[in-house]
């Protein structure tokens, strides 16, 4: 590559200028920001009255006593491999069919997608209906088919976890479907072809030649879905708020109630400092592999 | 003729998967429209979801307007986006032109510190900036809104510009020098026109997310006046919780305008996801 200059240049001053409307929105919307979350985590504060210093007693309470906190922390690990083993695989197995040729393909391409540009808000309202117990779409199929199957979803403690995130799905795998769909084109078909003459069948062509060329989409979808997963907020605000109990309670989710809710500012605020330290772990080997490609 | 049969076979198969994959991720969408159209006393009386009812609840699309000031949170959200997307890129597009283009030390360590924010959950800003807002008299405004809107936008505009603006040939740099172009002009006149794909996939993605966020406009917005519609469809939930005729009318229209957006540039998204993985 001949953008990789000697590491010992100057710096152009126009880059300053190019680089301040960026750096200073930048600086105000995130950085700052971050550092005075950290600042703020220190005390117990109401969010109205006067600030009083507690050094780090608000994470020593989540860490020691807080059972919430605990359930959160599960729940968002669950989402993490429900995502890895369900979301990439069913988003996979779309993008192999859909990249296929057939007549139409485009349309059901854009098709699977549609769910994405829909409001996480929007998806969530809609599925609170479908599993609602006595109108909704589920009850009513059962139903219509002569069952007397009847199961609540998201108010049993049991269940309500996984029907949050079979909802969240119809969304989830859009994207990662389109990564999927972006690295299969990359893959020559002469290749596979190649496999073909050597006598791999189509499992075989999947597994040693198929997934092995797709590493750095995996690498990416892997990525992104761990940090959305760490992030998961709106599907589960709108679908449950948490409850029943805190069945399924997020990180972001108790955040959002200990600040909101219960005007515990300094402690929700010691909530997300410690998601930041968590997606620490996820961004830093990420960062590094993405950089290394430079 | 064996194979061939094969491969009628194998198609005929692959398009029954295809249609009952289909059927399933269209049941939200169903959904959606079959209660749409019913009114609280339908549900009362137990008409199913799989009926249509003797008088279609045609008034619950009025209502959505009318009761739901569901037009105002569109024209909210509108500003704030229309705001939002063509400044936002063109700061993106300035910072991805002086980290490809420009003579720069740390031109790594600078593109990794943008990046990082992309990765942050919003909940880490939430506090910080509620106070600060409050302070200087920022919450309920459409600037308070669209100026985190493009601070939270930063880093993933300035991956994709920056990995399109890599593959731009350095040669067209030289030309222009050589025609007597300053940067600015370079930047203006011919990077920013050649990396077109780069900017409409952009402008769809970022699009989509101003429309739909949620959580921001929730925290800076609360004067129901100012709502955006994802904040404005939550009301609706509140105040009229068990209709939900009328609460699917109110999603049904919101969807309108992505729907549009989506329509028309649908054929950027495949394209412009190839030119995020190559990065």
């Amino acid at each position: 590559m001949n953008t990789k200059k000697k590491s010992g240049e100057k710096t152009d001053k126009a880059v300053w200028l190019f680089l301040l409307p960026a750096g200073i929105i930048y600086l105000s919307v995130i950085v700052v920001p971050v550092f005075y979350s950290f600042f703020i985590s220190l005390f117990k504060w109401n969010g109205i009255g006067e600030k009083v210093f507690v050094g780090l007693e608000n994470y020593m309470k989540l860490i020691k006593g807080d059972k919430v906190f605990y359930t959160a922390v599960r729940n968002n690990l669950i989402w993490i491999v429900l995502t890895i083993f369900v979301t990439m695989t069913v988003s996979l197995g779309f993008a192999l069919i859909l990249n296929k040729s057939f007549k139409g393909r485009t349309f059901f391409r854009g098709f699977f997608y549609f769910p994405c540009v829909i409001a996480p808000i929007a998806v969530a309202i809609i599925w609170r209906w479908i599993y609602n117990p006595t109108f909704g779409f589920i009850n009513d199929f059962f139903e219509a088919i002569g069952s007397e199957f009847s199961q609540t979803w998201i108010s049993d403690a049991k269940v309500s976890l996984y029907a949050v995130f079979a909802a969240s799905l119809w969304q989830a795998i859009g994207q990662p479907m389109l990564l999927f769909l972006a690295g299969l084109q990359g893959i020559s078909a002469d290749i596979l072809e190649a496999a073909t003459i050597d006598g791999a069948n189509g499992a075989k062509k999947f597994f040693f030649v198929t997934v092995p060329l797709l590493k750095e989409t995996f690498v990416i979808v892997i990525a992104t879905l761990i940090i959305a997963a760490m992030k998961v907020f709106d599907v589960v605000q709108g679908l449950t708020g948490g409850g029943p109990g805190d069945a399924t309670q997020m990180l972001s989710t108790y955040m959002y109630s200990q600040v909101f809710q219960y005007n515990n500012v300094g402690y929700g605020t010691a909530i997300a400092c410690v998601m930041v330290l968590m997606m620490m772990l996820v961004i830093i080997p990420y960062i590094s592999i993405t950089a290394k490609e430079d | 003729m064996e194979g061939k049969t094969k491969k009628v076979c194998k198609k005929i198969i692959l398009y029954m998967l295809l249609i009952a994959l289909a059927i399933l991720w269209i049941v939200p969408m169903f959904t959606l429209l079959a209660t749409a159209v019913k009114s609280k006393a339908d549900f009362y009386t137990g008409v199913s979801l799989f009926e249509f009812p003797e008088n279609p609840a045609w008034g619950n699309f009025v209502n959505a307007f009318k009761k739901g000031k569901l037009f105002m949170y569109m024209k909210n959200d509108l500003i704030v986006s229309g705001l939002k997307v063509p400044l936002g890129i063109f700061i993106e597009a300035l910072a991805a032109f002086a980290l490809t283009r420009l003579k720069m030390r740390h031109r790594t360590g600078v593109f990794v510190f943008f990046l990082v924010g992309m990765m942050l959950p919003l909940q880490t800003a939430l506090v910080p900036i509620n106070v600060i807002y409050s302070k200087l008299g920022l919450l309920n405004t459409y600037f308070g809104l669209f100026y985190v809107y493009i601070g939270f936008g930063i880093s993933f505009g300035i991956l994709i510009l920056r990995g399109f603006f890599r593959g731009i040939p350095r040669e067209m740099d030289e030309a222009a020098y050589i025609d007597g172009c300053s940067k600015w002009q370079l930047f203006y006149r011919i990077i920013l026109p050649v990396a077109k794909p780069a900017v409409a996939t952009l402008v769809i993605t970022d699009f989509l997310a101003t429309w739909n966020e949620y959580l921001l406009g929730s925290v800076i917005i609360n004067d129901n006046t100012m709502k955006t519609v994802p904040v404005g469809l939550m009301t609706f939930v509140g105040e009229h919780g068990t209709d939900y005729g009328y609460l699917c009318a109110g999603v049904l229209i919101s969807l309108i305008p992505v729907l549009t957006v989506y329509l028309i540039f649908q054929r950027y998204f495949v394209e412009g996801m190839a030119g995020a993985v190559k990065m």
